[in-house]
C-alpha cells in the first residue's frame, strides 16, 4: 500500500508509516514528551527530504500531545498556570529558533547543528536522569529514604523577583526560571525539529522542583503550544509541511497516544525516568555518531536550492 | 580534460536533409506522466525508426533531460577530528532528470568531442556554472558559485553526479537502444518516484561513422494531478492558510481521539 506525498514527493509504504506513528504516540503519551527527537531520524531513515521531516513532525506531535495532555487534565495532572508562564516563553524561542535554523540551512550548518545538538543535550540529559532515577531506585528497593535535597529553597527560584503562584504544583516562585526555560525549550525544538520535552521533564523535576504528578501533562501542554507554531511557522515560511505525511503519522499517533498515557500509570515514575533516559542516551550517541565516523560519501546534496 | 562544455549544448543541428539521406523517427507511447497518489514512478516507451537505403552501420542515442534546477552541495570535511559541512557550492542549473540509452557504448559510437559538445552520456552532461567564479549573498549568506575551480570543480561535478545517480535521477544504459528489427529500435525511460515535474525533452540522434546525421526532439510532460496537485498549490500559493489548517486538523484529530477513549 504505497502512496505518493504531494510535497515530499517521495512515495511511503502507507501501513509502516502509520505503525511509526503509534509507536512515537505511545512514548509520546507514556513519558510526557513530544517524540520529536525520536520521529524525525526515522522519517529521515524512510528517505523523508529532512526540511519535511522536521516540519511534518510538529503537526504529529501537537495531535498526539493534544491527545494524551487531555487524559492527563481528567486526572487533575496539569498545571495550567505553569504550562501558560512556560508556553509563553516558548513561543519567542520558537519564533527565533526558526529563524535560527533558516538562516543555519543556508549557511550549510544545519546538520552540523543538530548533530551536536542531539549529541549534547540528548547524552547529557539521558546519562544525569539515569544515574538520577537507577540511584532512586536502588534506594527504594533497599527501603532507604531519599536523602534530603540540601537547598530546599534555591536561589534561583525563590531570590529573583516577580514572583507568582502555582497553587496545583504547590509552588510560589519567580517566573522568570520558567519563561526562560520555555524560550530555551522554544529555541531548541524549532533547531532540532523535536518538542523539546525531553528537556523540559527532567528541568521541571530538578530545576524547577515541581511534583513529579504535575510535569508530564504540564510539560505536554507547552509542547502543544510550541509545536502548534513551529508547525504553522514552517509551513508559511519554508512550505515544508506534507499534509498527506501528516495525516498518516496522526492516524496512528493520537491512538498509540491514548495507549501510553495509559500504561504510565502502571510504572513508578522512577522507573519511567530510567527507561525515557536509556531511549534518550541512545538516540542521541547514535546521532552524535555521524561525527566522529568517516563518511562513505563525502559530499552531500542539500535541500533548498532554492532559496 | 581541462576543456569545460559550454553553457549549454545545442541539440544537433539535423544536416540539410538530401534525397535518401538516413534520417531518424521516434515517438513516445506516453507524452503525459500524471502523478497521482498511487505514483511510484513511470516506465515510458520510446519506438522509432532508421531510414536508411545504404548499409553503413547505425547507431542510436536516445537522451532524455528533465527541467534544470539550481543544485546546492557541501563536502564533510575533517576539522580538528570532527567531520564538518564545507561551505556550500551551487551549481546554477543541472537537469533534474538525465538519462542516455544508446545500442553499444558510447565511447564506442563517436568521439570525445563529439559526445562532450552534444552532451551524451553522464560524463558529458552540461552542468551548468557560471563563467567566472563568484560569490553569491542571498539571505545574508554567502555561498560560493564555482566553476573553474581547476581539478576541485571536477570532483564536484562528479560528485554532483554520483549522487544523482544513486537517487536514480541520472542514468546511463549502454544498451538502452534495443533493435526488434531491421532499422526498428525501442527504447525504455523509467522514472523514479523522485523525478521531477515540468517538462521533459528527449533528443534521438543517428550516428553514422561517428557523427551525428539526423535527430529528432520529443517532448515529455510530468504533472501532479487531482489531489495531490491541489495540494501542492495550496502549499506553495497559500502556504499561511494551509499551515494552518494542517495545525487546526492535528489539534483536532488529538481531541477527538481522547473524546473516543473517553468512554471506555
Amino acid at each position: 500500500m504505497d502512496i505518493y506525498l504531494p510535497i515530499a514527493e517521495v512515495s511511503v509504504n502507507a501501513p509502516t508509516i502509520v505503525a511509526l506513528g503509534a509507536l512515537v504516540g505511545f512514548i509520546s503519551g507514556m513519558f510526557g514528551i513530544g517524540g520529536g527527537f525520536l520521529m524525525t531520524p526515522m522519517l529521515v531513515f524512510f528517505g523523508i527530504p529532512p526540511a519535511v521531516a522536521v516540519s511534518t513532525m510538529a503537526n504529529h506531535v501537537a495531535a498526539s500531545s493534544m491527545s494524551s495532555v487531555i487524559a492527563y487534565s481528567r486526572r487533575r495532572a496539569v498545571d495550567l498556570r505553569m504550562g501558560a508562564v512556560l508556553a509563553a516563553g516558548g513561543v519567542v524561542g520558537a519564533i527565533l529558533g526558526v529563524e535560527l535554523f533558516r538562516w543555519l540551512r543556508l549557511l550549510g550548518q544545519a546538520d552540523l547543528m543538530v548533530s551536536v545538538s542531539y549529541l549534547l543535550f540528548l547524552s547529557v540529559i539521558g546519562g544525569l536522569m539515569l544515574v538520577e532515577s537507577v540511584g532512586a531506585i536502588l534506594r527504594r528497593r533497599r527501603g532507604d529514604t531519599a536523602p534530603a535535597r540540601r537547598d530546599r529553597r534555591p536561589v534561583w527560584l525563590y531570590g529573583l523577583p516577580l514572583k507568582m503562584r502555582f497553587p496545583r504544583s504547590r509552588l510560589y516562585i519567580s517566573v522568570i526560571p520558567p519563561l526562560a526555560l520555555g524560550a530555551f525549550v522554544g529555541i531548541l525544538s524549532a533547531i532540532m525539529g523535536v518538542g523539546g520535552g525531553f528537556i523540559l521533564v527532567p528541568a521541571m523535576v530538578y530545576i524547577l522542583r515541581m511534583p513529579a504528578g504535575m510535569v508530564v501533562g504540564t510539560s505536554l501542554l507547552q509542547i502543544i503550544v510550541t509545536t502548534a507554531l513551529t508547525g504553522v511557522l514552517q509551513a508559511g515560511r519554508n512550505q515544508t509541511v506534507d499534509i498527506v505525511l501528516a495525516i498518516l503519522l496522526i492516524a496512528g499517533g493520537i491512538v498509540g497516544a491514548q495507549y501510553g498515557a495509559r500504561a504510565s500509570y502502571r510504572f513508578r515514575a522512577e522507573e519511567l525516568r530510567a527507561i525515557l533516559a536509556l531511549i534518550v542516551l541512545v538516540v542521541g550517541l547514535r546521532m552524535g555518531l555521524g561525527l566522529f565516523l568517516t563518511p562513505e560519501e563525502p559530499f552531500v546534496l542539500m535541500a533548498g536550492a532554492n532559496g | 580534460m581541462t576543456d569545460l562544455p559550454p553553457p549549454s549544448a545545442p541539440p544537433v543541428a539535423a544536416p540539410p536533409a538530401a534525397v535518401g539521406a538516413p534520417a531518424i523517427s521516434a515517438a513516445l507511447t506516453t507524452t503525459t506522466v500524471q502523478v497521482k497518489s498511487d505514483f511510484r514512478g513511470a516506465r515510458i516507451v520510446l519506438y522509432g525508426a532508421v531510414f536508411d537505403t545504404g548499409d553503413r552501420p547505425t547507431d542510436v542515442v536516445v537522451m532524455v533531460r528533465g527541467p534544470e534546477q539550481p543544485v546546492r552541495l557541501t563536502r564533510k570535511q575533517k576539522v580538528a577530528g570532527l567531520w564538518l559541512n564545507s561551505r556550500p557550492v551551487v551549481f546554477d542549473g543541472a537537469p533534474g532528470f538525465y538519462r542516455a540509452a544508446s545500442n553499444r557504448p558510447l565511447q564506442d559510437i563517436a568521439t570525445f568531442s563529439t559526445l562532450r559538445r552534444l552532451g551524451a552520456g553522464v560524463d558529458h552532461l552540461t552542468i551548468n556554472a557560471p563563467a567566472e567564479q563568484r560569490v553569491e549573498t542571498r539571505y545574508g549568506v554567502r555561498d560560493v558559485v564555482v566553476s573553474r575551480l581547476g581539478p576541485d570543480y571536477y570532483d564536484w561535478r562528479r560528485a554532483v553526479v554520483r549522487l544523482k545517480e544513486k537517487a536514480g535521477l541520472y542514468h546511463e544504459d549502454q544498451q538502452g537502444v534495443r533493435f526488434v528489427d531491421r532499422g526498428l529500435f525501442r527504447a525504455e525511460i523509467a522514472l523514479p518516484t523522485g523525478a521531477p515535474t515540468g517538462e521533459y525533452r528527449a533528443d534521438i540522434l543517428l550516428f553514422q561513422d561517428g557523427r551525428p546525421v539526423s535527430s529528432r526532439a520529443r517532448t515529455l510532460t510530468v504533472e501532479k494531478v487531482g489531489l495531490e496537485r491541489a495540494l501542492y498549490v495550496w502549499a506553495h500559493d497559500r502556504p499561511w492558510s494551509y499551515g494552518l489548517a494542517a495545525m487546526a486538523f492535528a489539534l483536532a484529530a488529538g481531541w477527538a481521539a481522547s473524546a473516543v477513549f473517553r468512554r471506555d
